[in-house]
């Protein structure tokens, strides 16, 4: 300021230099002016633009360096590939995962007939024919018929493309006699390997005995069922259809029930953990104290089930025993009913859960589901206690289950009617044969809580129905059902996620996205295709999978620990920071620059009314 | 560990043992014809005896004691021991009877050999309460929580698994043990500590506050919880109303053991009686009675039923018990001095490490108390009796000397307590060892170059009284310092000091807790007196007694002390202060800015031409209003 003062000072008496700018104009203009005359103000030299540029190159950079300083303050977020996230969702909206499934048809002829290719090819329409009228399923696509004629004639198949594996000749209507279950095994060997890694196959063979006095069906536990009896066409057709569509389609399900496919939820975690936790539970231990050797017996039992739930998800079984754990609803004695009795209207206050301290497992981490099965034994002063349904009876389990919860069985000791001051205080095992009975319970809950059915005893078909029981706990076909349905569940709520991740990503503008979700989420979209391919050519087990992973990814973006506990820098806090400075500095450089230019417009104009006083005068 | 692994096969043997003698007193009184069949006996008899003997470690255990001693200072100790076991099996971790499955995952998780988790409030009384006996080296811990552990993995994995594992505790005990993940919380003592190959980890919280949120996920870990049993004494009221609490929880594990969890409480309660009044003198006056009514507000109706034996010791003190000796009487459970309100079922003398008679237990069964007759054991005293604890050799303290927010002193003060003349007489030329072992956070940056030892108020070299020193110095923001030392006193020693100078670092303003301006607390350093053993032996007890209380009182343990937490102030920020700088930066850049854009679109020339103007115009105005003026006070008067 001093120094252009001075410069200033130095300038005023020195006779100044015709283009050195506005400083030396000044003496020019100014003289007219201060004569007081009314005529505008006059000016002998052209305007400098000297301060013009100066005031113009600073706001100019500014305004240059405003996109760095944006980019340099931007936060970063990885982008999200949304467009693939609505593309899958359309995808998944307009054609939903369907797999494509087989269904062969074999008739067991006993007597000898000229089987022809019309005759199968009539057969496999009416088939087809009848899976139209049947009511449809959500997880089925196209179902592909073929049919197999075998008599003591020869053996003819229609050309269709159902690769199954029958090999003509290796059954025949006399190895019936062996039994369901020999005649399973025998059926699931002439049946090979069928089906492979493509879609599911399954058959349905009629076999043909004339001496029956009805018809039968019987459901293996593999891949196929069989109708025993005497049965014109029409019925053979109409019972393959229903067979076909009720149970392997829908797992006997009917309409309006709660099963699989109703429901949303499989009870297995985002991360495709489960953990299966049963408690023995001693409400009293001063009454009884019981044990039970559930390491060697229940690891024997689920085991299979173990394995043969694995592509849905990873199980591991855990057990405790507790003491103290009361329930917490009451029950009333019913002396007709010979024993303390609980209606069903008490059964959700069961669970006590202050007391029962179920939940001490650290291996179920992150978002593993654990799901719990509890035998309680009850007290002297409420046992024998007894689960009473709404019809008035007993129930025959004296169990119940809590859907994505577990279940609970009421185990009444065998020395419950006996005077519990004998008894006191003792420590007792639960013998195998009860164990193994609760655990098979159990399994029949877990059924249920997978959403099938826990057996099939009252299901109404026209005629007598057995299904043959696994030592799996799942047969085949009601496996295929669940990694279908499974898949399916898993693909619907992965999309869920991650579209309410990138929407919640798009509302706030703000929010750091690591590049790890981002991804996570094209890994997790991978998977997602790879499912849905799987599911079109009817893989189910490897395409339930990929739906695991590709939920497990899903929801580990969505929970990622920098979405969780950053709060966000808002834009509030950004101006907050950025204001002090820019607001004076920025208010300066426009006044500048505004005044700046007005002057010279008024100085240029000015000089222009000089050089036209000037023409006129000359 | 080492201690441990001898303990235990001992204790095995000692259970077959009656089995072993029995054979041959099945084959004495028979001879002749008989001796073929007493030989099949005899075979049958080993058989079912080896089977049972193979079956009977498999099973899981749980056992329960409690153990009350009067104090010197009119208060009274209740200490309860809870230990379960597991055996060595494939299903560790997955099925369990009566073991916690939480911490039985937790072990097979971490892979952890030993770990000890105590939540602590108060300060144990060495003066007072004791700093010579097991209860004091195993029992007394310092305030806050204290965990360590020793990890069964390659070294360069414990790092990680210690962070896990402080997570996984903090949600296990809803405690905020997740803050000693951080690496400048822990450290990794090789011997101050316990000696051990690198693989143990130590860090302490003094700040953390202990209630019944802790209690209950610890009681939980019991079969039967507070339901029944010794642990339903614990009536919360009474246990917090204490003058030290602290809850303890050690975990060892090993390939042949199993794993052991020993679950301690420890409480220091004033007895809750009607003569309120003579509380703080004892002189010449009765100790107070008391009863379990009066420390818990309970009274004990029997055992709980899953465990293997019940028992609650009274213990009486080598002060009690050398009164009493030198009065003449026996010391049953009544005599001339006190009277036990029960009859006690077995009486066990202890012995401490040089074979002096030092303690008295009556031991009560609880299985033998129902909710009809509950146990209500409790002491009234006869004569006024005044004893004194045995003391640790030295009595540590620990302060901070001083002033102003920029530097200061660590002082370690030792106070003899002639304690090494009433046992080994007096020889003059003797020494005593020491053990310190102290961690200091970072923002309290130790010079260990500046240690300083005064014995009797004269300045001593550093070798001539420490023989073994490891220091792991301080680093930024990333590790705390550690020091572990071992020094040499003369047994002629009254008091010695020692002085560490330190500065104050700066702490990010991240960093700050939420009360910042309370001050930082420095963990309590550790006293170990390596020459000293607490132990106590019980020459007269029945081995298949079985009492893990008795037998971690048997355990080698070196006598070791606490000091106290000390608190340091440190220069806290206005922590609305980055704000503020930002602002008032940004004024003055912005001020600076506008001027020199002013200056440089400053027309000077211009400018004073205006000026003139105006002042032109200025005295023109100055005219009116004088001549104005004039007017007006022309018209006034």
């Amino acid at each position: 300021m001093l120094a252009m003062a001075e410069i200033a000072g130095d300038e005023a008496p020195t006779p100044p230099p015709p283009i050195s700018g506005e400083v030396s104009t000044d003496p020019y203009t100014s003289t007219p002016a201060s004569t007081g005359s009314n005529n505008p103000p006059l000016r002998t030299t052209k305007p400098g633009v000297k301060r013009l540029i100066l005031t113009a190159s600073v706001l100019l950079s500014f305004l240059v360096g405003l996109p760095f300083l944006l980019k340099s303050t931007e936060i970063h977020r990885s982008p999200l590939p949304s467009d693939a996230i609505t593309a899958l969702a359309h995808r998944l909206h307009s054609t939903p995962p369907s797999f494509p499934c087989g269904l062969h048809a074999v008739f067991l002829r006993s007597v000898p007939d000229r089987s022809d290719a019309s005759l199968t090819r009539r057969l496999e329409q009416s088939i087809s024919a009848q899976l139209q009228l049947l009511p449809a399923t959500s997880t089925a696509g196209n179902v592909s018929v073929s049919v197999t004629v075998e008599s003591a004639g020869g053996c003819s198949s229609s050309s269709s493309n159902v690769d199954s594996g029958w090999q003509c000749g290796t059954v025949t209507s006399a190895d019936l006699v062996i039994g369901d279950e020999v005649f399973d095994e025998l059926l699931h060997s002439a049946l090979g390997s069928g089906g492979g890694d493509g879609s599911r196959v399954y058959t349905v063979v009629v076999v043909e005995v004339d001496d029956a006095e009805g018809m039968r069906i019987v459901v293996g536990k593999h891949r196929h069922a069989w109708v025993v009896g005497k049965a014109d066409e029409v019925k053979a057709v109409s019972v393959i259809g229903k067979v076909f569509a009720k149970y392997f389609m829908n797992g006997g399900i009917e309409e309006g029930e709660a099963g699989i496919g109703k429901g949303e939820f499989m009870p297995v975690g985002s991360d495709g953990n489960v953990v299966l936790s049963f408690s023995l539970l001693n409400a009293d231990p001063s009454d009884w104290v019981y044990d039970w050797d559930f390491e060697k017996i229940g690891e024997r039992m689920l085991n299979p089930v173990v394995e043969a739930l694995r592509p849905i998800a990873e199980i591991n079984i855990e057990s405790q025993v507790l003491y103290h754990t009361p329930k917490s609803s009451y029950s009333y004695s019913d002396d007709k009913l010979g024993g303390n009795v609980l209606s069903m209207g008490d059964i959700p206050f069961f669970v006590n859960s202050n007391e029962w301290h179920l939940d001490t497992s650290i291996s179920a981490t992150g978002r593993s589901k654990v799901l719990q099965f509890v035998v309680y034994i009850p007290s002297a002063r409420e046992c024998p206690l007894y689960l009473q349904l709404p019809d008035g009876r007993l129930s025959k389990t004296n169990a119940f289950i809590s859907p994505m919860w577990g279940g609970v069985l009421i185990w009444n000791p065998p020395d419950c009617s006996l005077d519990s001051k004998k008894t006191h205080g003792t420590r007792k095992k639960m013998s195998s044969q009860e164990l193994m009975e609760t655990i098979e319970i159990f399994i029949g809950q877990l059924r249920q809580l997978f959403g099938l059915k826990p057996s099939y005893l009252s299901q109404n078909m026209d005629m007598p129905t057995k299904f043959v029981v696994s030592e799996k706990g799942f047969t085949e076909w009601e496996l295929d059902l669940l990694y279908r349905h499974h898949a399916r569940s898993n693909l619907l709520s992965c999309l869920t996620t991650l579209e309410s991740l990138s929407s919640l990503v798009r509302s706030l503008p703000r929010m750091i996205v690591m590049d790890e979700i981002g991804r996570q989420v094209e890994l997790s979209l991978e998977a997602a295709n790879l499912a849905q391919g799987n599911a079109t050519l009817g893989i189910s087990d490897s395409s339930a999978v990929y739906a695991t992973r590709a939920r497990a990814l899903a929801e580990d973006a969505f929970f990622h620990p920098s979405i969780m506990s950053i709060s966000y820098a808002s834009i509030e806090h950004y101006f907050a920071i950025y204001m002090p400075f820019f607001a004076p500095v920025s208010l300066h450089v426009l006044l500048a620059a505004i005044k700046e230019l007005k002057r010279y417009k008024a100085e240029r104009a000015k000089y222009s009314a000089f050089l036209a006083s000037q023409a006129t005068s000359s | 560990m080492a201690a441990h692994s001898r303990g235990h096969p001992a204790m095995r043997e000692r259970e077959f043992s009656p089995a072993g003698t029995s054979p041959y007193w099945w084959i004495r009184p028979c001879a002749g014809p008989i001796l073929f069949l007493s030989l099949l006996f005899l075979f049958l008899f080993l058989f079912t005896a080896a089977a049972a003997s193979a079956a009977a470690p498999e099973e899981e255990k749980f056992t329960e004691e409690l153990l009350l001693r009067p104090l010197p200072d009119r208060k009274a100790l209740a200490h309860f021991h809870f230990r379960s076991s597991a055996p060595p099996a494939a299903s560790v971790g997955r099925h369990h009877h009566l073991f916690p499955k939480a911490i039985s995952q937790l072990v097979k998780k971490y892979h952890i050999s030993e770990l000890e988790l105590s939540f602590t409030q108060g300060r144990w009384n060495y003066e007072q309460w004791g700093g010579f006996d097991p209860m004091s080296t195993n029992n007394a811990k310092p305030p806050g929580v204290e965990l360590w552990a020793v990890f069964d993995l390659p070294l360069s994995e414990i790092d990680a698994t210690w962070k896990n594992l402080t997570h996984t505790l903090s949600g296990l005990f809803c405690a905020s043990i997740n803050f000693l993940e951080s690496s400048t919380a822990f450290s990794a003592p090789r011997w101050g500590f316990k000696l051990n190959e690198g693989n143990l980890r130590y860090g302490a919280l003094p700040r953390e506050a202990v209630c019944t949120e802790n209690l209950t996920p610890w009681l939980k870990l019991l079969p039967c919880r507070d339901k029944a049993g010794i642990a339903s004494l614990l009536y919360r009221p009474s246990i917090y109303k204490g003058y030290y609490h602290s809850q303890k929880l050690k975990l060892r594990s090993s390939q042949s053991l199993g794993i052991i969890l020993d679950q301690t409480l420890t409480v220091v309660l004033q007895p809750n009686t009607v003569s309120g009044e003579q509380l703080h003198s004892n002189h010449g006056q009765l100790q107070p009675n008391w009863s379990m009514r009066h420390l818990f507000n309970r009274k004990l109706s029997g055992k709980c039923l899953v465990s293997k034996s019940s028992r609650v010791f009274i213990e009486v003190d080598k002060g009690i018990v050398d009164n009493v000796n030198k009065s003449g009487s026996d010391l049953s459970w009544s005599n001339e001095f006190f009277v036990l309100s029960n009859s006690p079922d077995k009486l066990i003398k202890g012995q401490n490490h040089v074979e002096i008679q030092s303690s008295f237990l009556y031991v009560y069964d609880a299985s033998n108390y129902t909710e009809e007759k509950p146990l209500d054991v409790g002491i009234t005293w006869k004569l006024p009796l005044v004893w004194t604890c045995t003391p640790s050799p030295f009595h540590a303290s620990r302060f901070l000397m001083g002033s102003g927010n920029e530097r200061g002193s660590i002082a370690l003060s030792f106070m003899s307590t002639n304690l090494h003349k009433q046992i080994s007489g007096s020889p003059t030329d003797c020494s005593i060892k020491a053990v310190i072992f102290q961690v200091v956070p970072w923002y309290v940056k130790v010079y260990y170059h500046s240690l300083e030892i005064f014995i009797d108020g004269s300045r001593k070299t550093v070798s001539e009284v420490v023989d073994k020193i490891h220091v792991i110095p301080s680093e930024d923001k990333l590790l705390p310092g550690t020091l572990e030392m071992l020094l040499r006193f003369p047994c002629s020693m009254q008091s010695g000091t020692l002085t560490l100078d330190f500065d104050k670092g700066f702490l990010h303003i991240d960093e700050y807790p939420p009360d910042a301006n309370q001050g930082f607390d420095i963990p309590s350093a550790l006293v170990s007196f390596p020459e000293f053993s607490s132990a106590r032996s019980y020459p007269e007890i029945d081995p298949v007694l079985g009492s893990p209380l008795l037998e971690n009182f048997q355990e080698d343990s070196v006598v070791k002390s606490y000091t106290e937490v000390l608190l340091v102030p440190l220069t806290t920020p206005d922590f609305s202060m980055p704000y503020n700088v930002i602002t008032f930066t940004c004024t003055v850049l912005a001020l600076y800015f506008g001027s020199l854009l002013n200056a440089l679109r400053r027309r000077i020339g211009e400018e004073e031409r205006e000026l003139k103007k105006t002042v032109v115009i200025l005295k023109k105005w100055q005219l009116l209003a004088s001549i104005l003026y004039r007017k007006f006070v022309d018209e006034l008067f």
